[in-house]
């Protein structure tokens, strides 16, 4: 998505990116980025919270309309939890015991093949 | 008259309540689980700027989304499915901002735990964006909105952008808001 954003900002097509993922999108370099600091895939906001959905994009659209430069950030004031334990559980290896891991490889294996025979297509 | 503020003090912040390493997270998990050669992510040293250019309440704004078309013969997407390759899809689409599309995004890696994907609005807010365009926010939205690939080689990569952005000029959409699930 960030080099969808990169290809249209290059061709005159200004943009903002509505996202989750802070370090990918930064590390890749984007013109302007509304971060939500909530788990992947609520990237517009809370469920079924139409209030947090509509300051969500009303941010990203004020982003739109004012970022001096590229690489601007703004971070939503709105939080995920009171705590932040949830921050831990992504890819959290420490849970896993060797046995679980097998089993973890052993579906993505299947998952990668699956993947692969759709890229080719039929 | 002035006013202020009542004296409150500020709530710290519990030392790891920071952005996730999601780059760092992902490559120690792969690594952990046997897998070689970690993906890299993109990167660059320069990136592009355009200003925009019309007040948006009179600009054309183009919705594109990561999300994927519910496919029926491609087992379950969710709410709350797992990992799901057979939902995902290599070439760019496009449909109606008019329409209410089922979109899905069992074919991306989102929080399994915390993020039910119950609710469509909080991965594709065409929903809030013609909200946008009903209170006169945004100027309009352009009659389709787009679906990206989520592909890892860079080679096809490319080729979905080119079309991404000649169907974005063909919508004539004077910006765009992008939003990964």
């Amino acid at each position: 998505m960030s080099l969808a954003a990169r290809t249209l900002e290059a061709h005159g097509i200004p943009t903002v990116i509505m996202g989750c993922a802070k370090d990918i999108v930064e590390h890749c370099g984007v013109p302007r980025f509304l971060w939500s600091d909530f788990p992947l895939g609520n990237s517009a906001g809370r469920p079924f919270d139409v209030p947090s959905q509509a300051q969500t994009l009303e941010l990203a659209l004020r982003l739109l309309e004012s970022a001096p430069a590229a690489r601007t950030t703004v971070q939503s004031g709105q939080r995920w939890s009171a705590d932040a334990s949830w921050k831990r559980d992504y890819n959290d290896l420490s849970k896993l015991t060797p046995e679980a891991i097998a089993q973890r490889r052993k579906e993505f294996d299947v998952v990668k093949a699956i993947a692969q025979a759709k890229r080719k297509g039929p | 008259m002035t006013t202020s503020a009542p004296e409150t003090k500020p709530a710290a912040a519990a030392e790891d309540d920071v952005p996730i390493a999601y780059m760092q997270r992902t490559r120690d998990y792969y690594l952990a689980l046997g897998y070689g050669n970690p993906y890299r992510w993109a990167h660059f040293v320069d990136v592009p700027f355009t200003p925009l250019r019309a007040p948006l309440d009179r600009a054309r704004v183009a919705l594109i989304t990561t999300a994927a078309p519910f496919q029926p013969d491609a087992g379950d997407q969710g709410p709350g499915a797992p990992y799901n390759a057979r939902a995902k899809f290599y070439k760019v689409y496009s449909d109606s901002t008019d329409a209410t599309p089922d979109l899905r995004i069992s074919h991306v890696g989102y929080d399994r735990k915390h993020t039910t994907a119950e609710d469509i609005n909080t991965y594709f807010p065409l929903q809030r964006m013609r909200e946008a365009v009903a209170a006169g926010r945004i100027g309009a939205l352009t009659p389709r909105f787009h679906g990206a690939p989520t592909n890892r080689s860079f080679r096809e990569t490319e080729g979905d952008l080119d079309e991404l952005l000649r169907r974005c000029q063909e919508d004539r959409a004077a910006a765009a808001v992008l939003v990964p699930s």
